[in-house]
């Protein structure tokens, strides 16, 4: 991971959230990210317009395994 | 060791209803094994044996009196703390709550106490119940009954360690990424989280909240639904619990899976398997199909999106949930934890609200691939051998931070699809480690999964295999 995505990453945080990096591992872990952002870059676009958290209650109901 | 301690938890509350031993002794033993070996294993946080001893007296005298008993009377257990007792103390695994005390009861511990289960304390388990190795630098880290050096599966450790161990017939676990299945695969018990919304939250430290599970650890499939039956159901206490009538998950284990569907994915789930883990879940699969039951691999391409959108959900709420701690008392919080909740401040409002958004159509699609013509979806629970604790622990070398994580990959998508899913013991690997077999059922189809684990069950002994401490 280039040292400066980590360091953009590191300042967003404590702007938005007040949250210092704690640790070696803390940076370590956003090491994860580039991958993560390469898969949701490949999902771009699926996201529907209606589409609402909600819509999970509604397709557990639907999914129930039939009645045999 | 006691004969008492090796009963599965049924055993034990038949035995007791029948009069054939008394609740005391099953304290008793439970307290000896803990004595002589709970130090190695290092599973207990909280042991209240005044309290299990007069708890189990009264269940005697209630059997002698004539009265009807629950159906888990008389039957010692732990659980993990971080189930809220009004006045004891929940720790929740950590040092910032280690002197909380709740005002409530949780709602599972309720239905447990109402059924006659006798609570003897509280167990190990990882820092408010966020890693899957369950390592924890505050109460020292559990370790594996099956070899000690190697890790017992997070984040439900002492559950899996204690079960696996004898020290009482069940426990309660949580499951938000596979902390339940997981300590299960890894100490060689059986583990179910139910469909998401199953089981009433009231009381339970809360992690993420649109993915956490309670559950049990039990020694068997059976267990687990006289269990599961007993703490499932709607809660006023906890608005999302779902209103779905609970069955009587035992009357479905009949031994009989002729016809029964079981789809294995080929994405995914066996990315970077170990050969090992691989043919005994092979061997598994060759049991249930003995048995009647049908197997096919299918292609579920909807993995790719659960595994992206389900790194991001829990671990945002956690970091909402943590922000005043994760400002004020970060040195509090292990490395580890201190870590993972880190990364969940740089995740874009919008892509969480992308993440739940696309839950319900990804559920439908990956029932579509992998269930609309099949039962069950069947994978190995850890994909790779039993990690040790050293080579998997983030506070003492960052470096390990990749290999920790990797535990939970097979057990996460679950989570996100909301499936319930449950974990048997299927073999053990070169090392004497437990190796587990992963069933998961379409929306509230419970009874189907743990009839086929009851099934393989019938057929095999995994389960009844006890570590030599």
């Amino acid at each position: 991971m280039p040292p400066e995505f980590a360091d953009k990453l590191k300042q967003s945080i404590r702007d938005w959230s007040g949250v210092e990096c704690p640790n070696e591992a803390a940076e370590v872990g956003l090491s994860d990210f580039p991958g993560l952002l390469k898969e949701l870059a490949a999902l771009r676009g699926t996201l529907v317009f209606e589409d609402e958290p909600s819509s999970f209650d509604a397709a557990l109901q639907a999914e129930k395994e039939p009645a045999r | 060791m006691s004969a008492l301690t090796n009963l599965s938890m049924i055993e034990a509350a038949d035995a007791v209803k029948r009069g054939e031993v008394t609740s005391v002794a099953l304290v008793e033993a439970c307290l000896a094994r803990i004595a002589a070996h709970g130090g190695q294993v290092n599973a207990v946080i909280r042991l209240d044996k005044a309290e299990a001893l007069e708890a189990a007296a009264a269940v005697d005298k209630a059997r002698a009196s004539g009265a009807v008993l629950g159906p888990l009377a008389g039957v010692p257990m732990m659980h993990k703390d971080m189930y809220y007792r009004a006045g004891k103390v929940s720790s929740c695994g950590s040092r910032i709550r280690k002197d909380f005390r709740p005002k409530l009861t949780a709602t599972v511990l309720r239905r447990l106490d109402d059924a006659g289960a006798v609570d003897m304390g509280t167990l190990n388990m990882a820092e408010f119940a966020q890693n899957p190795t369950g390592h924890n630098v505050h109460f020292g880290d559990c370790h594996n009954p099956w070899n000690l050096p190697y890790c017992t599966g997070g984040s439900s450790s002492g559950s899996g360690a204690g079960v696996a161990a004898r020290f009482f017939y069940a426990a309660l676990g949580s499951d938000t990424g596979g902390s339940i299945r997981l300590p299960a695969t890894i100490c060689g018990v059986t583990g179910i989280k139910g469909t998401q919304t199953r089981v009433s939250r009231a009381g339970a430290m809360p992690l993420s909240f649109t993915m956490d599970n309670v559950g049990p650890l039990t020694r068997t499939a059976r267990d687990a639904a006289r269990f599961l039956r007993v703490t499932a159901g709607a809660d006023p206490r906890d608005p999302t619990s779902s209103n779905e009538p609970v069955p009587n998950y035992e009357a479905a284990l009949t031994g009989d899976i002729r016809g029964l569907r079981i789809a294995v994915p080929q994405q995914y789930f066996f990315d970077g398997a170990d050969d090992i883990v691989v043919r005994a879940f092979d061997r598994a699969l060759d049991v249930l199909k003995a048995r009647g039951a049908t197997v096919e691999r299918v292609s579920a391409p909807s993995l790719r999106a659960v595994a992206a959108y389900v790194a991001l959900c829990s671990r945002v709420e956690a970091a909402a949930i943590h922000a005043n701690w994760m400002r004020e008392h970060a040195a509090d919080y292990s490395i580890l934890l201190s870590a993972r909740l880190f990364g969940g401040y740089a995740v874009p409002g919008h892509l969480y609200v992308e993440a739940q958004s696309r839950r319900g159509p990804l559920l439908r699609q990956f029932c579509a691939e992998a269930l609309d013509r099949f039962d069950l979806v069947a994978t190995p629970t850890l994909r790779t051998r039993v990690p040790t604790l050293a080579e998997t622990d983030v506070d003492a070398d960052a470096t390990n931070w990749q290999r920790c994580m990797a535990v939970s990959a097979n057990t996460r998508p679950f989570n996100y699809l909301g499936l319930p899913t449950a974990s048997v013991p299927c073999g053990f690997d070169d090392r004497g480690l437990p190796i587990g077999l992963q069933l998961a059922g379409r929306p509230f189809a419970e009874a189907r999964v743990l009839s086929a684990a009851d099934a393989y069950q019938r057929d095999t002994d995994w389960h009844a295999r006890v570590p030599a401490l």
